[in-house]
C-alpha cells in the first residue's frame, strides 16, 4: 500500500514533431486531439481578428454625431456579423478547442473518446464560418437583421437578400459540430478516465465542460430547429414565422432565447473552469470549496434552461410571466455568487503570485461581477423597460462576454501556452497586454453604461448631437483602439514566444494537475506513464507523499 | 467498448429535443388556421395508422435480429435485417403516398401553418427514417459479406437504439396529429 | 382584511381526507413505532402538509375558483408531500415492507426508473388535459381519485431516487438526468399552459359564485382567467422546476458525501 510512488520520467528523447514532415497535410488529416486543439485555437485567432476589425469600424463609425464613415446599410451587415462571429466563431469554439486539448491530458486519457468524430466537428465549423462569411460576396451582401435574426425582420419579404440564408445555413453546421463535440466530450469524460481519477476528483475545468456539453447536446437542437424553420420559411416559403400568413413572429424569439440565454452560460462555464484551474496554482493553495463550484455549475446549467424570457420583458407576455421569469433569473445569481466566493476564499491567505495568467484571472472576477451586477439589474422588469435595446445592454453583455469570456481566455492563453508550445510566453509583453486591456475595456463599455440610461439605442449607425453623447462615444472608440492595440501586442507576444520564449519544461507553474505531468508539448500519446492517482491534485501528492491531499484515499493501480 | 452505445444514447436524447421543437411549433399552431386544410380535413388517420404498424413491427423484427446475433444464429439475423428494411420501406411509401395525395389536393408546405407544419414534422421524421434505412443496408451489405458473428456487435445494437428512436418518435407524432384530430 | 376573507372560506374537513390522513399516520404508528425522531418528524409533516393542501381554503379555492389554486394544491401533493413521506421512512422499515411479497413484487416493477418517471410525468400530463381536470371537478370520486393518485404517484416518482434503502437508489449522475429530464415534461406542460390563450379549463371561467368571493378575486386581486391561468402554468414551470432541481442538488450532494470507492468502479474496469 505504500510502496513509493513512481516519479513520472523525464522526457530524454527528443519529441515527435507535431508536423512530422508532410507539412499541411500532416494537419488537414489529423486526429489527434492535441492538433484539433491547436486548430481550433488557431481558427479562433483568426476569427477573433475579423471580428475586432468589424467593431473598430463600427467604433470609428459611431466616434462622432452625424459621421459618415460607413453606410446604415453596410453598418448594419457590420453588427450583425461582428455579434455573430464573436460568439459562435471566437469564444464557443475557443472554449471547444481548449476542452477538446486539454480534457483527455487532465483526465490521463490517450486521446477524445472519438477521434474522427472530433475531427468533424473542427471542419464544420470552419465550413460554417467560411459559408458565413462567404454572404459578403453575394451580390447585396451580408445578412444585417442582428445576430438574434428576429422575425419578421430576418423573413423573405424584409431581407431579400440571401444573407440570412447563409448566415442560418452556416450556424447550423457549426450547431451540428457543437452538438458532436458536446456527445464527444461526455463521452470522454464518463469512460476514459484513468483508474483513481473519480469524478469527484477530476479538475474543475473538466468539471465545467461536462456541464457544458450537457447543455450543447441540449440547447443546440433547440436552435437548429428554428434555423431548418427559418430556411423553410425563406426557401420553401414556408410560412412558421411570418405573421401575415399566419405564422408568429414570437415563437422565433421563444425559440431563439430559449437557446440564446443558456448559450450565455455555454459561452461562460468553460471560462469559470479556466479561472478555477488559475487561481488555485497561483495562490498556492487547493481551490476552496471544490464540492460547491462544481455543484453550483450543475445548477446554473439546469436554472439556465429556465429563465430565457427576460430577453423578452418588452414583447407583452403579461406582468404574471414577466413577475415569474424575473424572479427565477435573478435566482441564477445564487450559484454564481458562490462561485465567486470560492474563488476569492481561494485567494485570501494565499501566496499569490501575480504572473500574467493570475492577473488575467483576478480582472475576471472584477470585470464579470460589474456585469453580473447589471444583469441583476435587468433583470428586474422595471429596469429592463427602461434600458432594453439601450447601449446599457450592449455595456451588460460586453462586461460578461469580453470581461468574462476572453479576459479567462486570455489567462488560459498565457497559463497552458508552455504546455502547448513547449515555451513561456513573455511576461513584459504579457503585462503590456494586460494593461492595455484593462484601459481599452473600461473605457470602451463603461462609458456605454451611461449613454443607453440617457437614452442612446443600440444598432443605430449614428445619433444627432444630444449633450455628452459625443464626448462619451470618443471615449468609447477611443478605448477601442487601445483594445486594439492590446490584441496587436497579445499576437506579437504569441508569435515571438512560440519560437524564442524561455523553455518551459514540463511544469513551468509548479501546478497539479495531470496536463503538467505530460511532456509540453504532449507527446502523440500523451503520456509514457500515467502517474497514480489518488487526490484532485495528484503531481502535490507525488512531489509530497507524505502530506498527501486525501491522506486516506485507496490505491487504485 | 460500451462507448458507442453510450454515444448513440446521449444522441438520441440530444434528437429528441429537436423533434420535441418541431412537435411544439406544430402544437403551438393548432387550432390557429382560419382557413385552408388542417389536419381534419385533410388526413385519413387509418391509412396512415396501418402504415405506422409496418413501422411498429420494424422495431420488432430489429430485436428479433439482434437476438439471433446473440445466438450466433447468423442467417437469421440476415433474415430479420431484412424484413426490417423492407417493413421501413413500407412505411416510407406510405408517406410518400399520402404526402402526393395531399400536394395533389394542393396542400403544401407554403399553404397555410397546418400545411408548414404538418410536412417539416412528417418530413424530418421521414427523413430520419430514410437515414436509418441507409445504415440499415449497409449492415445487411456488411452482414452478407460475412461480417458481425456475434455474439455482440456494437454496429448492430447502436443502430438498432436509433431504430427503435425513430419508431418512438413516430408513436408521439401520430398521436400529435392523428389521435389528436380524430380520435379526442 | 378582505384577503381574510380567502382563508375563512371554505375549510372542507371532508371525512376521506380524515381517513386518508390517519390511515397514513396510523400504518406509520404500527410499522414504525412511536418514537420522536428525524424520521417521524419528517414523515408527519408531510402528513400534515398533505392535510393542509386537502383541507385548507386552496383545495376550495382550486375546485371552485383558481386554476393557480388547484396548481400550487397539486405541486405540495405530487412533488412535496411524497418526498417528506419517503424521507420519515426509516430503511428497516422499508426492507421490512418489500419483503412483504406482493408488495415488494409490485415495487420491483413500479420503481424501476422508466416506470416511475412516466407514472410521474404521465400523472402531471394526464390530469391537466383540460376535458380530463373537468371532468374531475364535476365527479367527486374522481376528484378524490386525483389527488390521492398525486400522493400516492409521488411517492413512486421519487423512489428511485430516495429510497429509504440506500445502496438502491439510482446513481447521482442518472439521477440528475432522470429529474432534470422530467423538469423537462412539467416545464413544456406548464409553457402550453402559460402560453396557450385564457380558457383552457372552462370551470374557471365563470365559476358559480358559492361562497361570494369572485368579486374579490377578479375586482380587488384582478386575477382575470387569464392571469389565473398564467400564474397556474407558471407555477407548475417555475417552481415545480426548482424543487426537482433542489432535488438532484441533494443527490449530488449526497454524493460527494459518500466515501470513495464504488463511484465509478465499474467505469475503471472498463477503461
Ligand atoms: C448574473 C446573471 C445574469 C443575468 C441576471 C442576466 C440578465 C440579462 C438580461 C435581463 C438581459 C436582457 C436585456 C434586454 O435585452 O433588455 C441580458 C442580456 C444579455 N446577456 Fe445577460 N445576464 C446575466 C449573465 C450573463 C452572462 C454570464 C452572459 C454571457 C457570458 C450574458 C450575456 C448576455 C448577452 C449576450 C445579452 C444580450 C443579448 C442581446 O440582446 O443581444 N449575461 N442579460
Ligand atoms: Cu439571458
Amino acid at each position: 500500500m505504500s510502496r513509493r510512488l513512481p516519479l513520472v520520467p523525464e522526457n530524454t528523447e527528443p519529441l515527435p514533431s507535431l508536423k512530422e514532415n508532410q507539412g499541411m497535410l500532416a494537419w488537414v488529416s489529423s486526429v489527434d486531439h492535441k492538433q484539433i486543439g491547436l486548430m481550433y485555437l488557431m481558427v479562433t485567432m483568426v476569427f477573433f481578428v475579423v471580428g475586432g476589425l468589424e467593431a473598430l469600424l463600427m467604433r470609428i463609425q459611431l466616434s462622432q454625431p452625424e459621421f459618415n464613415f460607413i453606410s446604415p446599410e453596410v453598418y448594419n451587415q457590420l453588427f450583425t456579423m461582428h455579434g455573430t462571429t464573436m460568439i459562435f466563431f471566437v469564444v464557443m469554439p475557443f472554449l471547444i478547442g481548449v476542452g477538446v486539448y486539454l480534457v483527455p491530458l487532465m483526465i490521463g486519457a490517450r486521446d477524445m473518446a472519438f477521434p474522427r468524430l472530433n475531427a468533424l466537428s473542427f471542419w464544420l465549423v470552419v465550413f460554417g464560418g467560411i459559408l458565413i462569411y462567404y454572404s459578403f460576396l453575394t451580390q447585396s451582401g451580408a445578412p444585417d437583421m442582428g445576430w438574434f435574426a428576429y422575425s419578421p425582420l430576418s423573413e423573405k419579404p424584409f431581407s431579400l437578400n440571401k444573407g440570412p440564408t447563409y448566415w442560418a445555413l452556416g450556424l447550423l453546421a457549426t450547431g451540428i459540430s457543437s452538438v458532436a463535440s458536446g456527445l464527444n466530450n461526455i463521452v470522454t469524460i464518463l469512460t476514459m478516465r484513468t483508474p483513481g481519477m473519480t469524478m469527484r476528483r477530476i479538475p474543475l475545468f473538466v468539471w465545467m465542460i461536462l456541464v457544458t456539453s450537457f447543455l450543447l447536446i441540449f440547447v443546440i437542437p433547440i436552435i437548429a430547429s428554428a434555423f431548418a424553420m427559418m430556411l423553410l420559411d425563406r426557401l420553401l416559403e414556408a410560412t412558421f414565422f411570418t405573421p401575415a400568413h399566419g405564422g408568429s413572429a414570437i415563437l422565433w424569439q421563444h425559440f431563439f432565447w430559449g437557446f440564446g440565454h443558456p448559450e450565455v452560460y455555454i459561452l461562460i462555464l468553460p471560462a469559470f473552469g479556466i479561472i478555477s484551474e488559475v487561481i488555485p496554482v497561483f495562490s498556492r493553495k487547493p481551490i476552496f470549496g471544490y464540492e460547491f463550484v462544481a455543484g453550483s455549475t450543475v445548477a446554473i446549467g439546469l436554472l439556465s434552461l429556465g429563465v430565457w424570457a427576460h430577453h423578452m420583458f418588452a414583447v407583452g407576455l403579461g406582468d404574471v410571466t414577466n413577475l415569474y421569469f424575473s424572479l427565477a433569473s435573478m435566482l441564477i445569481a445564487i450559484p454564481t455568487g458562490v462561485k465567486v466566493l470560492n474563488w476569492v476564499a481561494t485567494m485570501w491567505g494565499g501566496k499569490i503570485i501575480f504572473a500574467t495568467p493570475m492577473l488575467f484571472a483576478t480582472a475576471f472576477i472584477i470585470e464579470f461581477v460589474m456585469g453580473g451586477i447589471t444583469g441583476v439589474a435587468i433583470a428586474s422588469v422595471p429596469i429592463d423597460w427602461v434600458v432594453t435595446d439601450s447601449y446599457f445592454i450592449v455595456a451588460h453583455f460586453h462586461y460578461v462576454l469580453y470581461g468574462g469570456s476572453m479576459f479567462a481566455i486570455f489567462a488560459g492563453v498565457y497559463y497552458w501556452f508552455p504546455k502547448f508550445t513547449g515555451r513561456m510566453m513573455s511576461e513584459t509583453l504579457g503585462k503590456w497586454h494586460f494593461w492595455l486591456t484593462i484601459i481599452g475595456f473600461n473605457m470602451t463599455f463603461f462609458v456605454q453604461h451611461f449613454l443607453g440610461v440617457m437614452g442612446m439605442p443600440r444598432r443605430i449607425y449614428t445619433y444627432q448631437d444630444f449633450p455628452y453623447w459625443g464626448s462619451m462615444n470618443l471615449i468609447s472608440t477611443i478605448g477601442a483602439v487601445v483594445l486594439a492595440l492590446s490584441v496587436l501586442v497579445f499576437m506579437w507576444n504569441v508569435h515571438v514566444s512560440r519560437k524564442r520564449g524561455k523553455k518551459a519544461g514540463n511544469n513551468p507553474w509548479d501546478a497539479w494537475t495531470l496536463e503538467w505531468a505530460a511532456a509540453s508539448p504532449p507527446a502523440v500519446h500523451n503520456f509514457d506513464l500515467v502517474p497514480p492517482v489518488r487526490g484532485r491534485r495528484p503531481l502535490w501528492d507525488l512531489a509530497h507523499p507524505e502530506q498527501p491531499d486525501e491522506p486516506n484515499a485507496k490505491v487504485v493501480d | 467498448m460500451a462507448d458507442n452505445k453510450m454515444l448513440i444514447k446521449f444522441f438520441v436524447a440530444s434528437e429528441s429535443i429537436f423533434f420535441i421543437m418541431l412537435i411544439l411549433a406544430y402544437v403551438n399552431f393548432k387550432g390557429t388556421v382560419v382557413d385552408g386544410p388542417t389536419a381534419e380535413s385533410s388526413l385519413n388517420p387509418y391509412v396512415t395508422g396501418i402504415f405506422s404498424l409496418f413501422l411498429l413491427a420494424s422495431s420488432f423484427t430489429i430485436w428479433l435480429a439482434g437476438k439471433s446475433l446473440r445466438a450466433k444464429n447468423h442467417t437469421m439475423m440476415k433474415v430479420w435485417l431484412l424484413v426490417t428494411i423492407v417493413l421501413g420501406a413500407i412505411f416510407i411509401f406510405g408517406q410518400g403516398r399520402e404526402w402526393a395525395g395531399l400536394i395533389e389536393q394542393n396542400i403544401t408546405i407554403s399553404r397555410n401553418v397546418f400545411g408548414t407544419t404538418f410536412f417539416t414534422l412528417t418530413g424530418f421524421h421521414g427523413f430520419h427514417v430514410c437515414v436509418g434505412l441507409i445504415m440499415l443496408s449497409i449492415l445487411l451489405g456488411l452482414a452478407l459479406f460475412g461480417d458481425f458473428k456475434g455474439p455482440r456487435s456494437d454496429g448492430v445494437e447502436v443502430i438498432s437504439i436509433y431504430w427503435h428512436f425513430v419508431d418512438g418518435v413516430w408513436i408521439v407524432v401520430y398521436s400529435v396529429i392523428y389521435v389528436w384530430a380524430f380520435f379526442l | 382584511m378582505e384577503i381574510l376573507q380567502l382563508f375563512n372560506a371554505g375549510w372542507s374537513f371532508e371525512p376521506w381526507a380524515l381517513v386518508f390522513a390517519s390511515v397514513l399516520v396510523g400504518a406509520y404508528l404500527l410499522g414504525v413505532g412511536t418514537r420522536l425522531n428525524r424520521h417521524s418528524v419528517l414523515y408527519m409533516s408531510g402528513v400534515l402538509v398533505m392535510l393542509f393542501a386537502l383541507v385548507s381554503p386552496l383545495d376550495y379555492l382550486g375546485r371552485h375558483y383558481l386554476f393557480s389554486a388547484h396548481m400550487i394544491q397539486h405541486i405540495l401533493l405530487l412533488l412535496i408531500v411524497p418526498l417528506l413521506l419517503l424521507f420519515g421512512i426509516p430503511k428497516s422499515t422499508a426492507e421490512k415492507l418489500l419483503k412483504i411479497e406482493p408488495i415488494g413484487k409490485m415495487m420491483r416493477v413500479l420503481s424501476y426508473p422508466p416506470v416511475a418517471w412516466f407514472l410521474g410525468v404521465g400523472a402531471m400530463w394526464v390530469w391537466h388535459m383540460p376535458s380530463i381536470h373537468d371532468m374531475a371537478l364535476n365527479n367527486n370520486s374522481l376528484y378524490i381519485t386525483q389527488l390521492v393518485s398525486f400522493v400516492l404517484i409521488g411517492m413512486i416518482f421519487w423512489w428511485p431516487v430516495f429510497t429509504p434503502i440506500e445502496n438502491r437508489r439510482l446513481n447521482p449522475l442518472t439521477g440528475t438526468l432522470y429529474l432534470a429530464s422530467a423538469c423537462l415534461g412539467c416545464t413544456i406542460l406548464g409553457m402550453l399552459i402559460t402560453f396557450a390563450g385564457a380558457g383552457l379549463y372552462t370551470a374557471y371561467i365563470n365559476p358559480v359564485d358559492s361562497a361570494g368571493l369572485l368579486a374579490l378575486i377578479r375586482n380587488d386581486l384582478c386575477i382575470t382567467p387569464g392571469v389565473d391561468q398564467q400564474i397556474g402554468g407558471l407555477t407548475m414551470w417555475v417552481p415545480g422546476c426548482l424543487i426537482y432541481l433542489s432535488a438532484s442538488m441533494i443527490t449530488l450532494a449526497q454524493w460527494y458525501g459518500a466515501p470513495d470507492e464504488g463511484v465509478s468502479a465499474a467505469r475503471q474496469e472498463a477503461a
